[in-house]
């Protein structure tokens, strides 16, 4: 466990001052969507958000985009503002892979802070299903590893993961069946989101024994890809006041990064990876004076069945290597000890990175999760990883302020 | 007519300062960077030592060759239809004895004889007429 990070303190004193919230949320349709373009989704997106908080689209004066896969644009927000028809006051674009939602978050919780925006529209949208060619997505791939003393050797995405996946297995004696356990209860959670892609009951024996994608990991353990959009705003206490909002309100609480690598190659061991999610986490934890215990409901980067086990562990909500377990006894379902997400994840929902792990840590909070509703759900960690388990972001969302 | 050598899969791409990493694997050698500085071995090679001493002097030293398996993915996708026919391959990363870490194939081996701590030895796939992967291969 860390010892006191510097900055956690002065952080929890302007997140305290400030008492930014997010005050409206948005999600497209998501699946197989033909039709629409990565900006046709993330100009939805922001309409949903804006017209869920009840404001005008005047009423947003700052921006946070992420970035296309199919699309690449060289200033990604700017191009959405001119798509859109908004003229924001701040505006930048986060690109940290998986870790970029919920960085979007803080990044829009420190403009306001600093005075640059009172109002920040934070979206992604992308058509990744439809619309990536077959040299894009080698593209990706590429982008994944390094292009000239890893991609040569046939490393895939998931590949990169089957590598991690495999030094876990070994180091820890974890087993191929509690690793499926983790794509059967997304799988139960998503039958609960009507707004989701794969619902279909699936067996820990059906994971195990679907198409083998890399050893150790088959289909199933594979998040999905799909077209859609989603958005988030994140104001002020008093701006969401004066403007109306009458949702529920999401308290950002506390926020951190922790990074270990960018390439598999230079990874020293996995407890490198364990520090740099502890480090992301604990810097939020100590920002929002928390600890795990405090934590109803976690939303884990899920774009492999392995990350949710590292990121329980190195979070600290279980010891190193017994995320298995607690995965296969059920523990992660709602209703259960910590109910790890609940709209069924990028491995059964959709995979829009973190985006809809924010949404609905959101609506949970305000209580508008309907039949997922965690009835007393209080305090809420979004988690994201970007690259292989490479670079991480970590915000706690509450239903009450920093007191 | 002599038969022509096709190879479709990505080659690395090369940055200048890599240049005497591949010519050391062209001539079936696996010489590794090292700063002068400190005496570290860093891997994959880079114009400038990674670690605090930020040198640019930097020596290409030969390394003997023999690693253990740190990990490793058995493939049964590449990443494109060049890798047709190839899987189920062996994507691993390999600890040197030198004691870096890099990215390789394990071949001349049973996928799934492959094991974490296996020992393992460079050989030399010369892909085309102007680049050579080294692989590894286990100890016999």
């Amino acid at each position: 466990m860390a010892s006191d990070i510097p900055g956690t303190k002065e952080a929890r004193e302007v997140l305290k001052k400030h008492k930014i919230v997010i005050a409206g949320v948005g999600e497209t349709e998501q699946g197989k969507i033909p039709d629409r373009s990565s900006f046709h989704f993330l100009s939805q997106a922001s309409k949903l958000a804006i017209e869920d908080a009840g404001i005008k689209k005047t009423d947003v004066d700052g921006l946070v985009t992420a970035f296309s896969l199919v699309e690449h644009t060289f200033m990604h927000c700017t191009t959405f503002a001119d798509y859109f028809g908004m003229k924001p006051k701040f505006f930048t674009s986060v690109a940290i892979g998986g870790a970029t939602a919920v960085w979007m978050a803080a990044e829009a919780a420190m403009a306001i802070a600093s005075g640059q925006a009172e109002v920040v529209l934070c979206v992604r949208g992308d058509n990744t299903l439809s619309g990536i060619s077959s040299s894009g997505m080698l593209a990706l791939i590429r982008e994944m590893c390094h292009g000239e003393f890893e991609f040569p050797y046939g490393l895939t995405t998931p590949g990169g993961y089957a590598l991690a996946a495999q030094r876990y297995l070994h180091d820890y004696g974890a087993t191929r069946e509690q690793l499926a356990a983790v794509a059967v209860t997304m799988r139960k959670h998503a039958a609960l989101k009507e707004n989701a892609m794969n619902k279909d009951p699936l067996t820990i024996e059906e994971v195990i024994n679907s198409r083998i994608i890399a050893e150790p990991l088959t289909k199933y353990d594979c998040s999905i890809i799909s077209d859609g959009g989603a958005a988030f705003i994140v104001t002020t206490e008093a701006k969401a006041k004066e403007l109306g909002i009458e949702n529920g309100l999401a308290y950002l609480l506390g926020m951190g990064q922790g990074y270990s690598h960018q390439y598999m190659t230079t990874l020293e061991n996995l407890d490198q990876i364990y520090n740099a999610i502890n480090r992301s986490g604990q810097k939020a934890f100590q920002t929002a004076g928390l600890g795990v215990d405090d934590v109803d409901l976690a939303y884990l980067y899920d774009c492999f069945t392995i990350t949710v086990l590292l990121e329980l562990e190195g979070l600290g909500f279980v010891p190193k290597g017994e995320g298995g377990a607690f995965a296969l006894e059920g523990r992660m379902e709602i209703g259960k000890d910590l109910p790890v997400n609940t709209h069924g994840g990028l491995l059964s929902q959709a995979h829009l990175g973190a985006m809809h792990h924010v949404v609905e840590a959101t609506l949970q909070l305000r209580g508008d999760a309907g039949p997922r509703q965690v009835g007393d759900a209080e305090v809420a960690i979004v988690h994201g990883n970007g690259g292989i388990v490479s670079a991480h972001s970590t915000i706690l969302l509450g239903k009450e302020p920093l007191s | 007519m002599a038969e022509e050598k096709t190879y479709n899969k990505p080659l690395p791409d090369f940055r200048p300062e890599t240049k005497p990493y591949w010519e050391g694997c062209k001539n079936h050698a696996l010489v590794l960077p090292r700063s002068k500085e400190t005496g570290k071995f860093f891997f994959y090679p880079r114009a400038m030592s990674p670690g605090d001493d930020m040198s640019e002097d930097i020596e290409w030293v030969e390394a003997s060759g023999k690693a253990t398996v740190w990990t490793y993915a058995i493939h049964h996708m590449g990443p494109s239809k060049a890798y047709k026919g190839d899987p189920p391959y062996v994507v691993a990363l390999v600890e040197m004895e030198e004691g870096v870490k890099m990215m390789t194939n394990i071949i001349d081996v049973d996928p799934h004889d492959v094991y974490i701590g296996m020992e393992v030895e460079v050989v030399y796939d010369d892909i085309t007429d102007e680049v050579t992967l080294p692989k590894f291969k286990p100890v016999k």
